[in-house]
């Protein structure tokens, strides 16, 4: 396969859609995005201290590099990237937090960083590892203040407030102190805190760390839920690969600051990782060779399966061989792991060969 | 006026974690009481060996540490919770969400905490205002009362704009803990009238750190010793106070957007 530059082929990659939005515009149009930090610079040890106490050196980071981009109502995008790669300092500008070094934005018609009440009024930022609840008193009383900061009547606030009580199953935990909830509850009343708005246009930032698979599970499921009924517009980063397989049909990859993929995720994976995982379960006979065929991965599970990975275009030729030559009881194909697709995307080269 | 139910929803959480944290707010009354107690002592002690301090009798000082403690209670009831709050929030980052909110940044962090059982110091302040002045006989004309009421407002609002000064200032500083400490350290200062001290203290607790402005001017609209012109320049401080620190807060807040990450 010819990898292209990845920017073009985000914009080919993808059918269109039809568009919705703002006078016929995607809720979401990015164009040449960066922002660049200036960070005080300096060598470890006391004389460099000193020395930069009297004469700064700057250096520039640059964040985020002319990231371009389009989102439709109703997508549900995945943010990805290592860390430190630009998601959330990308993240941040698409909320109106941080002014961009260059380039232009323009969600629901706003520029985000003007923060025009009308923008703050529809759309939502969670950031996963940070508290907007009151820490001392329960959920309820944080959700009352939201009603008054934004402005909610009565009518409108009950029904928000029953709709995510029900997707999300609030239930006694709002009465709790939000200091006595478990991670996964509190993150639960984070979400209804930041929705009761009923935003249009939410920036999700790793909504999901922390929590043990069933609250995971639990919020996908709320996510995709809410998404569905209010066909709200979605970017989500997060490094759980079982969130963006559940939730996003469409990823962008972002490193060092540069967009380096924008697309489906099984487009990534055919891209990326062209190879399959063929696991063989051979009748009598453990110590079969089988390097003939394919890279043997190491690690076999109980039941003695062996798996084979191989380029995905000889996939047909290397089951007949393999039906063939060995004493296969069972033979299944698989898509390589996504984990593993993405780890190939983080590396730089894949996208540069 | 949504201003006000905004401040009306942010008591409702300050009242239950009043409520939650009760046996606090008694240790902090009866400490207050004690405070109170050393002040008036400590002017005792002054009086037994002067009959006036720079022009000021015994029963003027009583009345002026009331209304020093009436500014002290404003202090205390949202300058200084509301300053460990915008600290926090600097620091694991939850002041984002504040400025992601459609009401304004500054009114929010202004509001956030209040410390409401502080208002029983109110009580407090106002018994030592009357109690000075019923000591030392003078009758306070309606008048005087407004003029006196009109310049404890412009004078809090002074030291509130210099509080969001210097709150605002740590946007372009890294370091943040020890952004109010000077106001913190020059408000004892107003408990003794401006005339007391020496001439660049006095420069400096009436026009840099202007501690003065909400405690001595105050206390002189009331006896009737300011003209017209006092009284209205010092009125239109406040105004102008509140408009630069506005200014710079907005400032501070752009600041915040094109620099951090």
């Amino acid at each position: 396969m010819q990898p292209q530059p990845a920017h073009r082929s985000a914009l080919t990659a993808r059918p269109a859609l039809p568009v919705s939005g703002v006078n016929g515009k995607p809720p979401i149009v990015v164009e040449e995005l960066s922002k660049t930090y200036k960070v005080a610079d300096r060598e470890a040890g006391l004389g460099a201290a000193v020395k930069s106490f009297f004469k700064r050196k700057f250096k520039e980071v640059h964040a985020v590099q002319r990231v371009s981009f389009q989102i439709d109502q109703g997508e549900i995008v995945g943010f990805l990237g290592p860390n430190g790669a630009g998601k959330t300092t990308t993240l941040k500008m698409l909320s109106g937090l941080l002014y961009p070094t260059s380039g232009r934005a323009s969600v629901l018609g706003y520029t985000p960083w003007e923060r025009r009440a009308g923008y703050l009024r529809s759309m939502t930022l969670v950031m996963g590892q940070r508290n907007r609840l009151a820490w001392d008193v329960p959920a309820a009383d944080s959700f009352l203040l939201n009603k008054a900061i934004y402005r909610l009547s009565d009518a409108d606030y009950k029904r928000s407030f029953q709709e995510l009580d029900d997707l999300l199953e609030l239930g006694p935990i709002i009465r709790k102190p939000v200091r006595n909830l478990s991670l996964g509850e509190r993150m639960k009343c984070e979400l209804a805190a930041s929705l009761l708005h009923r935003p249009s246009v939410l920036f999700l930032d790793e909504p999901t760390i922390g929590l043990d698979v069933g609250a995971q599970a639990r919020i996908r499921a709320f996510l995709k839920e809410y998404n569905r009924r209010n066909s709200a517009t979605v970017i989500l980063t997060s490094h759980y690969m079982a969130d963006v397989v559940a939730l996003c049909e469409r990823v962008i990859i972002i490193h060092h600051g540069m967009l380096r993929y924008d697309g489906g995720l099984n487009e990534l994976s055919r891209r990326i990782a062209p190879y399959k995982i063929i696991s063989v379960h051979l009748g009598g006979c453990d110590d079969c060779v089988l390097d003939a065929y394919g890279t043997v991965l190491p690690g076999e599970d109980e039941t003695g399966k062996k798996r084979l990975q191989v380029p995905a275009d000889q996939v047909p030729a290397i089951t007949a061989r393999l039906l063939a030559e060995q004493p296969v009881q069972d033979l299944t194909i698989e898509e390589p792991p996504i984990e593993d697709v993405i780890e190939r995307a983080f590396n730089e080269r894949a996208f540069n060969e | 006026m949504n201003a006000l139910r905004i401040i009306g929803a942010f008591l409702r959480l300050n009242v239950q974690v009043a409520l939650a944290y009760r046996s606090e707010a008694v240790v902090q009354i009866l400490l207050n009481l004690m405070w109170l107690g050393w002040e008036l002592t400590s002017l005792a002690i002054i009086f037994a060996n002067t009959n006036e301090l720079g022009g000021w009798g015994p029963a003027e000082l009583v009345a002026l540490l009331g209304v020093w403690r009436l500014v002290n209670t404003m202090m205390s009831i949202i300058v200084w919770p509301n300053t460990e709050k915008f600290n926090q929030g600097l620091r694991d980052g939850s002041l984002d969400y504040t400025f992601l909110q459609p009401a304004n940044s500054q009114f929010l962090v202004s509001v956030t905490r209040i410390e409401l059982w502080r208002l029983w110091d109110f009580v407090i302040a106002v018994v030592l205002i009357v109690a000075g002045l019923g000591m030392s006989g003078r009758v306070a004309t309606p008048a005087n009362i407004a003029t006196f009421l009109a310049l404890t407002v412009s004078g809090a609002a002074v030291l509130y704009s210099l509080w969001i000064v210097m709150i605002a200032v740590t946007f372009w500083f890294t370091r943040f803990d020890n952004n109010v400490t000077i106001l913190a350290a020059l408000m004892d200062a107003g408990r003794f009238p401006a005339q007391v001290y020496p001439f660049w203290l006095r420069l400096l607790i009436t026009f840099v750190i202007p501690i003065a402005v909400a405690t001595t001017v105050p206390l002189q609209g009331l006896r009737g010793e300011l003209a017209w012109w006092e009284t209205a320049g010092f009125l239109a401080l406040g105004v102008l106070a509140v408009w630069v620190s506005s200014r710079l807060w907005k400032a501070g807040v752009r600041r915040y957007s094109g620099a951090s990450s």
